[in-house]
């Protein structure tokens, strides 16, 4: 007969091979997973792109159009993100920093890009600015063109883009509280050395990750600006748009080639956000 | 003057959070300012740095008025309660910081920083990073920051509230050093009273809003002026007692000598709130032992051991006629007889030797030494014809508010019919009745039975965020502004004192009447530490206050009178008649300065 000891013993000795069971097959299942749903693709692309070898390879991304292609999207978001980056400080900051009427309203504008599909969002610009739009009569007599040129595919991209800095940095900027910023000005501080000594250095870290999401989003996007760009080749194409349509060409290897390096621009920009988050983890900061 | 803040207020969403503060603080002083959270102890001293706007009321520092002067130009030194150091500058950098920004050559800005580093005792730590030091550490670098650029006037807004307790004992006696070392004057806010009572020259207590009281600590403990600074600072026991002579109350069985004269109002069998600290009552088996008058006789319900001072609760039952001016949650002390008076007592550790005690002995209690607060409110009589009347009376807002605050004690009488009921009315503290559907004349009578201090509350009346004061010309103040300092403190109502004269007033006239006005204001501050604001009204006395009262916020109408019934009466009507309406919706307060009835008057 088992002393109570014992049984206890033995039991702890069953729960404990259980619970690794259990470790183990989750680590399995969410490994598989990954693998199957993530990994997989990514990996194709990259053994599609070098199929027919690296000369093809070579001359897909030689391509005028496929160069065009990412001299736009280089373009886009070099002109988005520093935008973006600009109207998130000030849209988190005046959040808050300040209680003003309608503070709620804008929260919940900050977020609208997240809610509403890019498709959606790229239609609303062509009936806002397209020829039969509102402001279309008024731009064609003066010759701006915005829909199917390059201002209508920077404004898609802003607006899918705004949400990244502002949602960031929001939450950080609640949480470490105004005090610095409050002993800053009693110490005789004015408003720009305020922000550019005490407040900037504060969140910097916050609006690098911001800016790097913000990044990612402009160069991938596709739906938004699927609608407003009118595929015209080597001029309105972006990236993610080339992609398509060599691939509805069948032209297999060049699609996957432009594609590729788009997946590398992310893999970069992934690896530097994760050290970023491994700098900020082991500094204490946010 | 160093500190000058004169009838500072501020509101949130129309609540007075500061409510009238009138403060002076001396150049090279340590002033503390000791309230509960949200006592708007802080608002005030962010008030002071210019971090937080006020609505009202004037700022000086140093004589020169900063009320509108941007925080960056007050030169005052900050310490916030989270330290709030520059998180990506080295301390070095966090110090300099002021000296930078007023462009001080770098060799002296090295030169001082050094200089205050060795103050606060943290020399070497230039170069490290905020996060690489204890809190207590970081408190001393944000002490040294504000100090930097030599500010006239050092604020810290609860600086150890964050801090263990031996650190706090150690921090407290640096800042202390500090302080004197320097001479700046500074003001500290804090919850805790062992802290303001080890670091301060003087102590001013805060509630709902309102600077209660200042005064030296000793002064403060030993002779409050208020219920709530009565038991804020220190334990008390507050004890219903009865004038018999003007220096002599008579509390249950024992007539104790005070020093304070009893209010000035007082005369023989007058209730009075007497405070009692704990250390002041004395222990024996017997009374014929105890060298004190005798309180009465009771038994100890509980023990408690606090390291040098033992800590015991003992009640003293029904018979022995003694009367707590506070209630007493009976949910919280299960033992506790019904009618029986609580009674908090500390005894030194030797004294607890010499006589051990336990829960259930018997003992005899008497008192070395008592306060009489000057408060009139020393209890509430409801005053209705029914229990359910006196219910409903009791949880009006205006009436909820004042018990739950005052936590004086209750007695309700029930009347059946409007019998004056003239022995209970004469020696309560204050009377509370239904003001529906009454006239004047009842209200009057009322009054002339000996009711001196009344408060009519009609169904459906608001709490009040407004409280305006009117005396008639003729009638004495005194006592009408005792009673609203008493009450003022319990709600977060801002006081007017309304003064109205004719249009057609002679030069003489109007002079005449704000000098009257401002007389009162000054002799309100003076004996009751009360700021009032004044308003100079022209016109009828009953349409301007009717103007007055209907305004967007609920009032509260306070009265002073005075004369025989019809008087009273006449008074009422000429000046308040529109408050007799139907759908009127104000609590009156009035206060009787008439004469006393014969019998009562003779002692005094």
């Amino acid at each position: 007969m088992a002393t109570p000891a014992a049984w206890l013993e033995e039991r702890g000795h069953a729960s404990r091979w259980r619970s690794r069971m259990v470790r183990g097959l989750l680590i399995g299942i969410a490994a598989l997973f990954l693998g199957v749903i993530l990994l997989l693709p990514l990996v194709t692309v990259f053994v599609e792109a070098f199929d027919r070898g690296i000369g093809f390879y070579r001359e897909a991304l030689v391509d005028p159009d496929a160069l065009a292609a990412m001299r736009l999207t280089l373009l886009v978001t070099a002109l988005v993100v520093p935008l973006n980056t600009l109207f998130g400080i000030a849209a988190a900051y005046a959040i808050a920093r300040f209680s003003f009427r309608g503070k709620s309203v804008l929260t919940t504008l900050i977020d609208l890009p997240f809610a509403v599909s890019p498709v959606i969002s790229g239609l609303a610009y062509v009936l806002v600015f397209g020829a039969s739009g509102w402001f279309g009569p008024w731009l064609e007599e003066r010759d701006i063109e915005v829909i199917f040129a390059l201002p209508g595919i920077v404004l898609v991209t802003l607006f899918v883009t705004f949400p990244y800095v502002a949602r960031e940095l929001l939450p950080l900027m609640q949480m470490l509280g105004t005090d610095e910023e409050e002993a800053a000005i009693s110490l005789g501080a004015g408003g720009w050395t305020t922000f550019f000594k005490v407040t900037l250095p504060k969140i910097q870290w916050g609006v690098i990750y911001g800016v790097i999401l913000c990044n990612a989003r402009a160069m991938g996007e596709f739906g938004a600006v699927a609608v407003v760009s009118g595929h015209i080749r080597g001029l309105t194409t972006t990236m993610p748009l080339h992609v398509e349509i060599l691939y509805n060409e069948f032209n297999q290897v060049a699609a996957f080639a432009v594609a590729s390096v788009l997946s590398l621009l992310a893999l970069v920009t992934l690896a530097i956000k994760t050290a970023i988050e491994w700098r900020t983890g082991h500094r204490g900061g946010h | 003057m160093s500190i000058r803040f004169e009838q500072v207020t501020k509101r949130y969403r129309g609540v007075p959070v500061v409510n009238d503060v009138t403060l002076e603080v001396a150049k090279g002083e340590f002033f503390v300012l000791l309230g509960a959270s949200g006592s708007g102890k802080s608002t005030l001293l962010r008030g002071i740095a210019g971090l937080t706007d006020i609505d009202h009321g004037r700022i000086a520092l140093h004589g020169r008025d900063v009320t509108f002067v941007n925080p960056r130009d007050r030169g005052v030194g900050f310490v916030f309660q989270h330290y709030a150091l520059f998180r990506n500058m080295s301390i070095a950098d966090n110090i300099e910081f002021a000296l930078r920004i007023r462009g001080v050559p770098a060799a002296r800005r090295r030169e001082r920083r050094r200089e205050l580093l060795r103050l606060v005792a943290l020399e070497g730590m230039d170069e490290r990073l905020p996060s690489q030091l204890s809190g207590g550490q970081q408190q001393r670098v944000a002490v040294a920051r504000a100090l930097a650029h030599e500010p006239g006037v050092l604020l810290l807004d609860e600086p150890f509230g964050a801090l263990d307790a031996k650190i706090r004992t150690e921090l407290r006696r640096t800042v202390r050093e500090v302080q004197r070392r320097l001479g700046t004057t500074t003001i500290l806010v804090t919850h805790d009273q062992e802290e303001a009572f080890s670091l301060a020259d003087r102590i001013g207590v805060m509630h709902m809003g309102r600077l209660l009281e200042t005064g030296q600590p000793q002064q403060l403990y030993r002779q409050p002026a208020t219920r709530f600074v009565a038991t804020f600072l220190g334990a008390a026991n507050l004890l219903l007692g009865e004038v018999a002579t003007p220096y002599r109350v008579r509390v249950g069985q024992a007539m104790i000598n005070h020093a304070s004269q009893a209010r000035p109002d007082a005369v023989s069998s007058t209730e009075v709130v007497t405070v009692v600290r704990p250390e002041d009552i004395e222990l024996a088996r017997h009374r014929q032992v105890l060298a004190n008058p005798c309180l009465g006789e009771g038994q100890v319900l509980e023990t408690s051991f606090g390291g040098g001072v033992g800590r015991l609760l003992v009640q003293v039952g029904a018979g022995a006629n003694l009367r707590a001016a506070a209630r007493v949650d009976a949910q919280v002390h299960p033992g506790l007889a019904p009618g029986a008076c609580l009674l908090e007592v500390t005894r030194t550790a030797a004294e607890a030797m010499a006589m051990p005690l336990a829960a259930g002995d018997s003992i005899a209690l008497g008192v070395r030494r008592l306060h009489v607060l000057p408060t009139p409110v020393s209890s509430f009589l409801f005053r209705a014809p029914t229990r359910e009347a006196v219910l409903e009376l009791r949880q009006s807002p205006l009436v909820a508010q004042l018990v739950q605050s005052t936590r004086a004690n209750l007695s309700e009488t029930i009347v059946a019919e409007e019998q004056p009921g003239t022995a209970t009315l004469r020696s309560a503290g204050l009377v509370v009745v239904d003001n529906t559907g009454r006239t004047p004349a009842e209200i009057a009578s009322l009054v002339a039975h000996g009711a001196r201090r009344l408060l009519c509350v009609p169904r459906g009346a608001a709490l009040p965020r407004r409280v305006i004061i009117h005396c008639p010309d003729d009638a004495p103040q005194g006592e009408a502004m005792g009673l609203v300092a008493s009450l003022v403190r319990h709600i977060n109502a801002e006081a007017t004192f309304v003064s109205v004269m004719r249009r057609d007033a002679v030069a003489a006239e109007r002079t005449r009447v704000l000098r009257r006005l401002l007389d009162t204001r000054a002799e309100v501050r003076a004996s009751h530490g009360l700021d009032l604001r004044t308003e100079l009204l022209e016109g009828a006395v009953s349409e301007q206050l009717l103007a007055l009262a209907s305004g967007p916020d609920p009032a509260l109408l306070v009265m002073g009178i005075d004369g025989d019934r019809a008087e009273i009466e006449a008074a009422l009507v000429r000046d308040l008649g529109w408050l007799f309406d139907a759908d009127a919706r104000w609590p009156l307060l009035l206060s009787y300065s008439g004469p006393r009835p014969a019998a009562l008057a003779a002692v005094l």
